[in-house]
């Protein structure tokens, strides 16, 4: 029963992703530490309604660059790497079909709830998913949205005065950098969300995201598993698809 | 709470092939592990980044350049936000020197901005002279490098009037903004001095500049962030090659365009 498994991610995928997430480290890094050359909101003269660390710097530890002139160069120069990566991956999975995956379905908030009751067992069993379960889908769908917004409210705090439309789109510098901002903190929540699921649920997705190898009794839907519960791949019968497969 | 575990039979049987998921598996887990530890390590040090990566960051910087170049627009023009309250006094004051530039007239002589290089006409300006030129005045936003805006109204004469009195040849392609404020200066790409609201500033919300924020004049520009805005102005010199600048020498963007 030595089953051979399956390619769970395209290559241009697992590609994309690390490639992602390489660049979006140099970009929030740089982009704190840009951040802390000014770590307010309000313009001079003024104060900003909606921000309570004004003027409290970043941990310099997490940021990245060095001084304002190494950041700035760095920021400009991977957004390129995550604005070119991002493209290729959602123009890839537009046209290979993995978006399927990914757009929320029909009943998808009853779903997740379903997830959440399971991980807070108030549900005993696993909810039926497919390749992600309803968390996973929005999580993922979410990330590309709100990455495109990052690059926007970035455009808009880049060039203010000739890309001023866009600018004024979110109204004004000062609020366009605080999207910018929040964008930041959004990715960098999901993120964390993500990498702690990989960890607590299910740690097989990293090699199936680096060789693409994944079985399914390795899935968190087989072993049951909610955070740190069922780490253990499964190893009863095998489901019908991966009989199929092993012969 | 017999809930919280559930209880599934098929969890409980023994591993079939420890081997295989124990060797192969921990192996791939640990070098996945490895990599993403190294791209935390990356960020965590607060470093410049790796040397090697100079020649990378250079080449983006004059890839950003020809795209910045390439929006530029003369009608593109700043409009403070609405609502926007001036700065007034807590506009920020900026200069290298340790005291705060002044010329002294009794010690240099009268000052004169000068305009010349490339030009049919070179000009020597005294302040009352650039004050009897046709006067602009528009209220503006501050870009600063550092992340921050600054509202104000700025006076003076607009560069490209101050260029057409000149006579700028058509060779000259940038303009270097000298300073009496150390060695302070900045080169610009010829198209954003012409903008309209490139404006030699001599008066800041209503008054003449004080020494604090460039007096007796500086140049500014909307289109340009604040470190390529010099102040303290000597000379305007229009020349066929980029010279550089305080800032852009030391590793801001030479562009600096907004």
């Amino acid at each position: 029963m030595n089953q051979p498994g399956y390619i769970r991610h395209h290559a241009v995928v697992r590609i994309t992703h690390w490639v992602n997430a390489f660049a979006l480290t140099l970009m929030v890094g740089s982009g704190l530490r840009i951040f802390n050359a000014y770590p307010a909101f309000a313009r001079r003269g003024e104060t900003f309604c909606c921000y309570p660390f004004e003027r409290r710097p970043i941990p310099a530890g997490l940021t990245f660059g060095g001084w304002l002139a190494g950041a700035r160069n760095w920021h400009f120069a991977a957004m390129w790497l995550l604005v070119v990566n991002g493209l290729v991956y959602l123009g890839f999975i537009y046209l290979h079909g993995e978006w399927r995956d990914l757009v929320p379905r029909r009943g998808i908030l009853r779903d997740a709830l379903e997830m959440v009751k399971f991980y807070v067992a108030a549900r005993r069993d696993h909810p039926r998913q497919g390749k992600h379960n309803a968390l996973q889908r929005l999580a993922y769908f979410s990330m590309p949205i709100v990455g495109i917004f990052a690059v926007l409210t970035g455009l808009a705090i880049w060039k203010p005065v000739q890309l001023s439309l866009l600018t004024s789109l979110f109204g004004g510098y000062v609020w366009a950098r605080y999207w910018h901002f929040w964008t930041m903190l959004l990715l960098v929540a999901l993120t964390v969300g993500h990498v702690f699921m990989v960890f607590a649920v299910d740690p097989y997705s990293i090699p199936a995201m680096i060789t693409g190898r994944y079985r399914e009794r390795w899935s968190p839907e087989a072993r049951n598993a909610r955070p740190f519960v069922h780490l253990l791949p499964a190893t009863a019968a095998p489901s019908p698809e991966e009989r199929h497969e092993s012969t | 709470m017999s809930q919280r575990e559930p209880w599934r039979p098929m969890m409980r049987s023994v591993p079939s092939h420890p081997a295989e998921r124990a060797g192969i598996d921990r192996r791939r887990f640990l070098l996945s592990a490895a990599g993403a530890a190294g791209a935390i390590l990356l960020d965590a040090c607060d470093s410049n980044g790796p040397r090697s990566a100079t020649r990378l960051l250079r080449l983006a910087e004059r890839g950003n350049e020809k795209i910045e170049r390439a929006l530029f627009r003369h009608t593109s023009m700043d409009v403070p936000a609405s609502g926007a309250r001036a700065a007034g006094p807590s506009f920020p004051s900026y200069f290298i020197s340790r005291q705060v530039p002044v010329w002294d007239d009794s010690v240099r002589g009268i000052w004169r901005l000068e305009i010349g290089g490339l030009v049919d006409r070179p000009l020597k300006l005294t302040l009352p002279e650039l004050a009897s030129l046709p006067r602009i005045g528009y209220r503006l936003d501050h870009f600063c490098v550092e992340g921050w805006t600054a509202v104000a109204t700025r006076t003076g004469v607009a560069l490209r009037e101050l260029a057409k009195v000149a006579g700028v040849q058509p060779a000259a392609r940038y303009v270097d903004f000298e300073s009496f404020d150390d060695n302070y200066h900045e080169s610009w790409d010829i198209e954003s001095a012409m903008h309209p609201q490139t404006l030699v500033v001599y008066a800041q919300d209503g008054h003449y500049l004080n020494s604090a924020w460039g007096a007796p004049a500086r140049i500014y520009s909307p289109v340009k962030l604040g470190y390529k805005n010099t102040k303290y102005l000597t000379r305007i010199m229009f020349l066929p090659e980029r010279t550089g600048g305080y800032w852009s020498n030391q590793g801001y963007e030479w562009y600096g365009g907004v």
